[in-house]
């Protein structure tokens, strides 16, 4: 879908800066940069795959990783190349995006927090409240206009959820100290 | 004659209560999560996984093909009552669908979309079921060599055909094949790339890059440029007995037949899926309006839902006839399919019509019930997806956030997943925002180890002659394919693009503006 995409599109969805050329495109050879380390690092991290002593084997454990890696620094090289030439990524289509709006990097700070929150929260006080916390802090993040309606939902959806999958289909979902009491979150 | 036994076994296990409620289940929860706006097949299918995790493998999979026939249905009813474009699937679809409802014929575009897609599912899956298990005998005789040379075809062409990009398609391929290389290493038993965390000596779940890279990439994507404001959709009147007049059902059945016969054959070499059966489907009815439908198109043709429609859920099935003969995915939701089978210890490939055969009937038939189920849930339920399609764009993607976030948490009840697929969310939200196809990654991840294991096989066999690579016909043949499959994967593309020239998407071009174009 993106190959049509009128060439103002993409000059403004880049950070929000108005034509094309007047900025350049940071992120997008920070992103390839970082695909080309990557490579790099398959490359190196190949040479310090153990070989088994006296395997027969023609192919070791190291030729495949080798060839991901030259392939990944290869075809990032490329990509940069192309954006030094101006030809530049097309972002994206979707229903819900904003094909004018910049990119909005709090929003996604926010919601990447919110997820992270998971790591702690599940085993910690169990699943309901991580999934509330997640849920709640991401729709507020997403312009939620009460954020009492998101917390209750978020509530009811870690519940739902575990009753669901913790008790009737039976995965072993923690269901956390403040539920662990109550037989039917048991599972 | 053989295939017909097994298919009615097949269809005895399906038809039994509990499968049959699967089934029902399945496409149920298929559509509505399809319908959900911003939610395209492969979506569905990777947030649906664990739903099935504790399923034994026959209802797993009867519910899986049930969600994703269902996927595709829904998208169709998104993309004709809202005003965005969607799903690159269906995204012809709301071309003329969405013009039609705009002019308060919805209610026929949703009924020949619903029925085109069910008279092209089955065509298509009657084709799979007498098509598969021939294939599936030609395939048992191929070797290690053999298989090095498809898993190349569909590594080029998923790479370098998806997405604007050659270069953009590869390095989305190649960060794939790295994170499929974490683990320990089948052949030797070493360890690689695992930093020594006990995790992921076993590898990085598929489901977990999929997931990943679409529900939480996605939404972090949506995140970062969403649109605000009410939500638009656009109203169906009538009651559904009285949606198509005889003369929409006269303009409807070629096209239908039209676009199963461009869409099947599509779907089943790796050249994009349905994406390009679809926009070939558009391009053919275009050509071939006469009359009063030639100056419909671009306003609201009932043909240009009703061929590419067709074509979509044709090429669906398509994709299933190398997946499961070959254990080749071609599409993202291919591969997430695959990642399915594997977690029930079942490997999809020649082997699995012999093996497994009664699982495997059991799945085709439960396809020709979905079908049938689709078709009767879809039509009567329309004012239900429509609800479905007000939901509150917060709640929507904090509601998806969390499911990713089970999804990965349920796979071994370990929060390392879930930080390996917010890493995995967030390359996928980049990839998305600098114009990298994320489809080669979720291919690549899959693909990858399997590539490896073949190579290594062949030159074991050769004792490291390469020219053992293309020493039988048929790789040779298949090399030689990829090379005409690029091409021709070059040239489709070129016709889309001037396809979308020409016909501009109604939220890019406000309504007026469009029609004078025309």
């Amino acid at each position: 879908m993106t190959e049509s995409a009128p060439a103002p599109l993409d000059a403004q969805a880049s950070g929000g800066a108005p034509p094309r050329g007047t900025r350049a495109p940071v992120g997008e050879y920070a992103f390839a940069a970082v695909c080309a380390a990557l490579g790099v690092y398959a490359i190196i991290g190949a040479g310090f795959i153990r070989v088994p002593p006296g395997s027969a084997s023609v192919l070791g454990p190291r030729v495949f990783p080798y060839a991901v890696g030259v392939l990944l620094v290869a075809a990032s090289v490329a990509v940069i190349v192309q954006v030094a030439r101006g030809r530049r990524g097309v972002p994206d289509d979707g229903e819900d995006v904003d094909p004018d709006a910049p990119t909005d990097w709090l929003t996604v700070a926010k919601l990447v927090a919110f997820f992270l929150t998971q790591l702690v929260l599940i085993e910690w006080a169990g699943w309901p409240i991580g999934v509330a916390v997640l849920f709640a802090g991401a729709a507020w993040s997403l312009g939620a206009k009460r954020w009492w309606v998101a917390v209750l939902a978020g509530l009811g959806l870690g519940l739902v959820t575990q009753l669901v999958f913790g008790a009737w289909l039976g995965l072993s979902l923690p269901a956390g100290p403040l539920l662990d009491w109550i037989p039917i979150f048991h599972g | 004659m053989d295939s017909l036994t097994a298919l009615l076994e097949g269809f005895a296990t399906a038809l039994q209560p509990q499968y049959l409620l699967y089934a029902l289940f399945g496409v149920f929860i298929g559509t509505a999560v399809g319908v959900l706006p911003g939610i395209g097949p492969a979506m569905t299918v990777a947030l649906l996984l664990p739903l099935t995790y504790s399923l034994d493998p026959t209802g797993a999979l009867i519910v899986f093909a049930g969600i994703y026939y269902g996927g595709m249905y829904g998208g169709s009813t998104t993309s004709i009552l809202l005003n965005t474009p969607g799903e690159s699937a269906s995204i012809v679809t709301a071309l003329e669908g969405n013009r039609m409802a705009k002019t308060g014929r919805g209610a026929a575009a949703l009924a020949t979309a619903a029925i085109g897609s069910f008279v092209a599912g089955t065509a298509a899956t009657l084709a799979l079921t007498f098509l598969a298990p021939g294939i599936a005998r030609l395939a048992v005789q191929l070797g290690p060599a053999d298989y090095f040379a498809l898993i190349v075809v569909a590594f080029l062409t998923v790479g370098a055909l998806l997405g604007s990009s050659v270069p953009r398609g590869l390095a989305s391929l190649g960060l794939g094949l790295l994170l499929g290389l974490v683990g320990t290493e089948v052949l030797s038993g070493q360890q690689r790339y695992t930093f020594g965390v006990p995790s992921l000596a076993d590898g990085i779940d598929v489901v977990i890059i999929a997931v990943g890279l679409f529900a939480l990439g996605e939404t972090l994507y949506v995140a970062s440029r969403l649109r605000h404001g009410p939500v638009r959709v656009i109203p169906v009147t009538r009651g559904w007995r009285t949606w198509m007049s005889r003369r929409d059902w006269s303009r409807s059945w070629r096209p239908w037949l039209r676009g199963t016969a461009i869409g099947f054959p599509i779907g089943t070499i790796p050249a994009g899926g349905a994406d390009v059966a679809t926009f070939l489907s558009y391009a053919t009815e275009r050509k071939l309006a006469r009359g009063e439908a030639k100056g419909e198109f671009g306003r609201g043709a009932i043909e240009g839902v009703a061929g590419p429609e067709a074509a979509n859920n044709a090429a669906a099935a398509g994709v299933l006839v190398p997946l499961l003969t070959l254990g080749l995915p071609t599409t993202a939701t291919a591969a997430i399919i695959i990642s399915a089978f594997q977690s029930y210890g079942i490997r999809p490939g020649p082997m699995l019509f012999e093996n497994q055969s009664g699982l495997v009937w059991a799945l085709i038939a439960s396809l020709y019930l979905g079908n049938v189920m689709l078709l009767v849930l879809n039509l009567p339920l329309v004012g239900m997806w429509v609800k479905v399609l007000r939901i509150p764009r917060p709640y929507l993607y904090a509601g998806i956030l969390a499911f990713a976030g089970l999804g990965a948490y349920a796979l071994h009840f370990n929060v390392l997943d879930t930080l390996t697929l917010l890493v995995v969310g967030v390359v996928g939200f980049l990839m998305r925002r600098y114009g990298y196809p994320v489809a080669p990654m979720v291919v690549g991840g899959i693909l990858g180890p399997m590539a490896e294991e073949q190579l290594r096989k062949s030159m074991a066999i050769s004792q490291g002659d390469l020219s053992y690579l293309v020493h039988s016909p048929f790789a040779i043949v298949a090399y030689s394919t990829l090379a005409v499959i690029v091409g021709l994967g070059m040239w489709l593309k070129r016709r889309k693009a001037r396809l979308e020239a020409s016909a501009p998407f109604p939220a890019e071009q406000p309504a007026q503006d469009a029609e004078r174009v025309e």
